[in-house]
């Protein structure tokens, strides 16, 4: 247990950044209360739509009657509807995230718990989540006051739900019929492969974006000699002497890793985010994040 | 230039190959492999999946540690291999050394830090360790004698310890001897008649190089042939010679007075260039007197001090200069008390014989006692003559039953047969019927050669050789001490025989009628016979002239010819003076029994006297005074001195003749073999200084 997992997961002053913060979602999508979003609906905000024609069972108090006076014809003026966002923020809590300092699953909660504080100052209706288990009694959630209900969920969230990455969002999209903005933190490394579970996500148009967490440890291990590697999630073991060619080798297979997980996640509209882990949450949320778009 | 392996079994290779081979295996097949957590295998399995496309052959180049051993490990097999390199190799695979160890070895050349010895020695070092595997060599020494150090093998190691133990000698230098011993091995002989058609070769012949390293200083060896031997002669030292050396060294008593010492020096100069320098005489360890000697380039001086000695003394003499020999810089003579001999004479009356006995000269360093013929069957004279008492017995016209232990002096009689020998009781003197014969007839001494009745003295060891003549003497042996300062010429003889003695007899006047005086050894002791009376008896019994001998000159002076020589007393002038390693036999008293033998300033050593008081010192090789003490008495003294002007002209000989052939000095092209296996050594080691740097780099 890493020290930073005692670190309280957002910190007064990045909360109160945050409150000035917004969401983006590149999709409108339809809400199911009132909300601050723009929605597929027409409604009754101020911002006007469009005209259309007047039809029998028209809800007459819709009728632009300046028109009618000028034109002497009935037409109806439509306004957008506000309601409010589905965001889902989830965390792949395998015990290959229980790894560096501070560990990928600390920095993982961190940017749930940041992007759904968010969410909750919007009025956006948040859901942050571990996969497997845990998620299914995840609260949903909805106004600022919540912030203690998801932390507190957060802080039960612990390492060692060894589910893959698909059958957690199976599991999911299971329990979730609508659509919305899906934030998947994780560190991709499933040895089943990542592509079905975005594969599904995307199925459930959905507005997704990958949040890749990797430690500087996987990125350049501090690994010589002849070692046995052992998988901390399944305790597979690999035998290899590690010399420089091998490092080496490693880093291209990391970087091609990265390449292939950003391509893919390209071709289907799928916002890829490398993080690391020695990155300040801060740093990530009120800099980069707004940079690539999933802040304002 | 070629690479030279020294492994040759095939198994010892496969050995060294399978080495390298063992660590890879080892280093695959290692067990401990440092348990690690990763989050996952998952991107590490692909990449050991990329590494097994070209695994092996990847893992082995880019593993420094292991490419870093297996170098080391090389290195180490090249060192082994104990790669080296020479110039050109022996035509014959088979060397024999000749290693001279004479006392001119010791010189150090001008400009020089090594002897000449340990610089040959430094070369046949370097030609053996240019030995391959299968050359064989053999290590003769030789100075006045050779020494095979080590027989034929091709255990260099064997060969190397063989040469650490040879040391340079004081000798003097005899090369014959060692070329017979090298010749034997390669030239074999036939078995026995070289005419004979069924006697084939014994051996096959084995050709081999003949090595000399030598200086020189040796005699032209005409009788020999090299044969199969292939000679190469490496000449040691310089031309340029720097040397002054004393070649002789002696001291003489002046017999009018005996506390007065002569010493005689000669000092000779073998070098090119004058010197000038002074000689130290010390006298028992202490100074006793100095002088300078000036000599030109190649010439000699003599030296003479006189000094006040009446005590015996150990004298030497040494020359305050640094030259590139110094043994012989350092000459070294004892001076014995001065004594008289005790002089035993059997005669029924010889006037001239007791005159010339009884000079003023000889008196001094001679005790005679005149004795009958009939005091030869007393018991006195029997215990007398076996204890050795006299150091000189003089038999006139007559002889003892046995020879006495001391030496004789015959007159116109012949010893008796060996004890062996069964003597003739018709013609033994000690016969008692001769005896009383004798006794009424003082003329008819029986080997009286005066007498024709008297027969011969037939007893095969000494014999008459002819008949009673008249004797005309024509040759006389001049170089004999005994002979010295005498002119015999003059002499008239009226009646006498030839004697012929045993083996080893030196004639030393020859007449017409063969050998009238010879002498011969017998047991370490020398008799000496004369073929003529010096008187005779006419028929009344009355002394006649046999000879006009004893009224020349050189009577009385052969009278002190022979107390000097054959009675010793010339011993008790100076001692006498012997080559470094020669045996030194002695006579001393034979009832002497607590006798050591010491040299001056160091400690003394017990020696046993032999049968009849001989004694063999055969511990000679350090030149110095010696002498031979009964309890604190001292019995006897001599001296060890180089002396000898072949070792002492240092210049080194660049061509000998060998066999009628002249030798030449080949001192360039000495085959020296160049060492690469220390270089791989030292790699070995900066190797694994670098694996382990790398090691402790990676762990930590």
């Amino acid at each position: 247990m890493s020290t930073a997992q005692n670190t309280q997961l957002l910190t007064p002053a990045l909360l109160a950044r945050l409150e000035r913060m917004e969401l983006v979602s590149r999709k409108v999508f339809r809400g199911r209360l009132k909300g601050e979003r723009k929605s597929k609906r027409k409604g009754q905000s101020v911002e006007f739509h469009d005209f259309r024609n007047y039809v029998p069972g028209d809800d007459l108090r819709l009728i632009d009657w300046n028109l009618y006076a000028r034109l002497d014809q009935l037409f109806l003026k439509l306004f957008q509807e506000e309601e409010d966002l589905h965001f889902y923020a989830l965390i792949d809590a395998s015990e290959s995230m229980n790894f560096g300092d501070p560990t990928k699953l600390h920095v993982a909660k961190q940017l749930a718990a940041a992007l759904g504080y968010v969410g909750l100052c919007r009025a956006d209706r948040v859901s942050v989540q571990a996969l497997g288990p845990p998620g299914r009694h995840a609260p949903v959630l909805r106004g600022r006051a919540s912030l203690w209900k998801m932390l507190n969920y957060l802080d039960d969230v612990d390492s060692g739900h060894n589910v893959s990455l698909y059958e957690g969002v199976k599991d999911f999209s299971l329990r979730n019929s609508g659509t919305g903005v899906a934030v998947l933190i994780t560190d991709l490394m499933d040895k089943d492969g990542y592509e079905s579970a975005l594969r599904m996500l995307i199925g459930r148009r959905m507005d997704v974006f990958v949040m890749h967490v990797l430690s500087p440890e996987e990125i350049d291990p501090p690994l010589r000699g002849d070692r046995r590697l052992i998988d901390i999630e399944d305790g597979d073991a690999a035998e290899i002497t590690i010399n420089a060619y091998a490092l080496q080798k490693y880093q291209e297979t990391v970087k091609s890793f990265i390449a292939s997980a950003k391509s893919f996640c390209a071709k289907r509209s799928i916002v890829y985010l490398p993080v690391r882990t020695e990155t300040p949450v801060e740093t990530i949320v009120t800099k980069y994040l707004r940079e690539r778009g999933v802040v304002r | 230039m070629s690479l030279i392996p020294s492994l040759g079994n095939p198994l010892a290779w496969g050995l060294l190959a399978a080495i390298p081979v063992a660590i890879v295996l080892l280093y695959f097949l290692k067990l401990k492999r440092e348990p690690v957590e990763v989050p996952s295998t998952y991107l590490w399995s692909k990449t050991i999946e990329d590494l097994h496309v070209n695994s092996l052959l990847q893992r082995l180049r880019r593993s420094l540690l292991l490419l870093l051993q297996l170098l080391a490990v090389a290195v180490a097999v090249i060192a082994l291999l104990r790669p080296g390199a020479h110039g050109e190799k022996t035509g014959q695979g088979r060397s024999v050394f000749l290693f001279d160890t004479s006392a001119s070895m010791q010189s150090v050349d001008d400009g020089e830090t090594l002897s000449r010895f340990e610089k040959a020695k430094q070369l046949i070092r370097n030609r053996i360790d240019a030995m391959s595997d299968t050359d064989t060599a053999m290590l003769i020494t030789f100075s006045d004698r050779p020494e095979t150090v080590q027989s034929f093998t091709t255990d260099r190691a064997r060969l190397r310890n063989s040469l650490d133990s040879v040391q340079v000698t004081n000798h003097s230098t005899d090369i014959l001897g060692a070329l017979k011993a090298a010749d034997g091995l390669a030239n074999p002989r036939r078995s026995s008649d070289v005419a004979d058609v069924m006697d084939v070769q014994v051996a096959d012949a084995k050709p081999a190089d003949l090595l000399i390293y030598s200086d020189g200083g040796f005699q032209p060896v005409t009788e020999f042939s090299l044969g199969n031997l292939k000679q190469t002669f490496i000449s040691m030292g310089s031309e340029r010679v720097n040397n002054v050396a004393i070649t002789a060294f002696s001291t003489e008593r002046n017999t009018e007075q005996p506390s007065e010492v002569q010493a005689y020096a000669t000092i000779a100069n073998f070098g090119g260039a004058d010197v000038s320098t002074t000689a130290t005489l010390s006298l028992n360890g202490n100074f006793l007197d100095a002088a300078s000697v000036e000599i030109e380039a190649g010439e000699e001086t003599g030296l003479s001090f006189t000094i006040e000695s009446e005590e015996a003394a150990s004298l030497s003499l040494a020359l305050d200069l640094e030259d590139e020999l110094a043994l012989d810089n350092i000459a070294y003579t004892g001076l014995r008390p001065l004594r008289n001999v005790s002089v035993l004479v059997v005669t029924a009356g010889n006037s001239p014989l007791s005159v010339g006995l009884k000079t003023e000269k000889t008196i001094k360093i001679c005790t005679p006692t005149f004795v009958l013929p009939s005091y030869l069957q007393t018991e006195e004279y029997r215990q007398r003559a076996s204890a050795g008492i006299d150091d000189l017995i003089i038999y006139d016209s007559c002889s003892p039953s046995e020879m006495p232990a001391t030496n004789t002096f015959f007159i116109a009689a012949l010893p008796p047969a060996s004890t062996s020998a069964p003597l003739d009781p018709a013609t033994a003197t000690t016969d008692p019927s001769t005896q009383a014969e004798a006794s009424e007839e003082p003329n008819g001494a029986p080997n009286d050669p005066t007498n024709a009745e008297v027969p011969a003295n037939d007893n095969g060891n000494w014999r008459w050789a002819s008949e009673i003549s008249s004797v005309n003497l024509i040759d006389i042996e001049r170089t004999h001490p005994l002979m010295r300062y005498l002119e015999l010429f003059s002499l008239l003889i009226f009646s006498g025989r030839g004697i012929e003695g045993p083996p080893g007899t030196i004639e030393l006047v020859g007449a017409d009628i063969g050998s009238v005086l010879a002498i011969a050894p017998r047991d370490g002791f020398q008799d000496l016979v004369l073929g003529f009376g010096i008187i005779s008896r006419d028929d009344d019994g009355n002394p006649q002239t046999n000879t006009n001998w004893y009224a020349e000159r050189s009577w009385p002076v052969f009278l002190y010819n022979l107390l000097r020589y054959l009675a010793g007393a010339a011993d008790a002038t100076g001692a006498p003076s012997f080559r470094p390693g020669n045996t030194v036999r002695l006579r001393l008293d034979s009832s002497l029994s607590d006798l050591k033998i010491r040299r001056v300033g160091e400690p003394a050593t017990k020696v046993t006297l032999g049968p009849n008081g001989v004694i063999e010192i055969v511990d000679t090789e350090v030149p110095g005074n010696y002498r031979i003490e009964n309890g604190s008495e001292l019995t006897d003294l001599f001296a060890i001195n180089l002396f000898d002007r072949r070792e002492s002209a240092t210049a080194a000989v660049k061509e000998f003749e060998l066999g009628y052939e002249s030798v030449t000095s080949e001192t360039q092209g000495v085959e020296q073999r160049i060492e690469y296996w220390r270089w791989a050594l030292i790699a070995m080691l900066g190797l694994i200084a670098a694996e382990w740097w790398v090691y402790t780099r990676r762990v930590a």
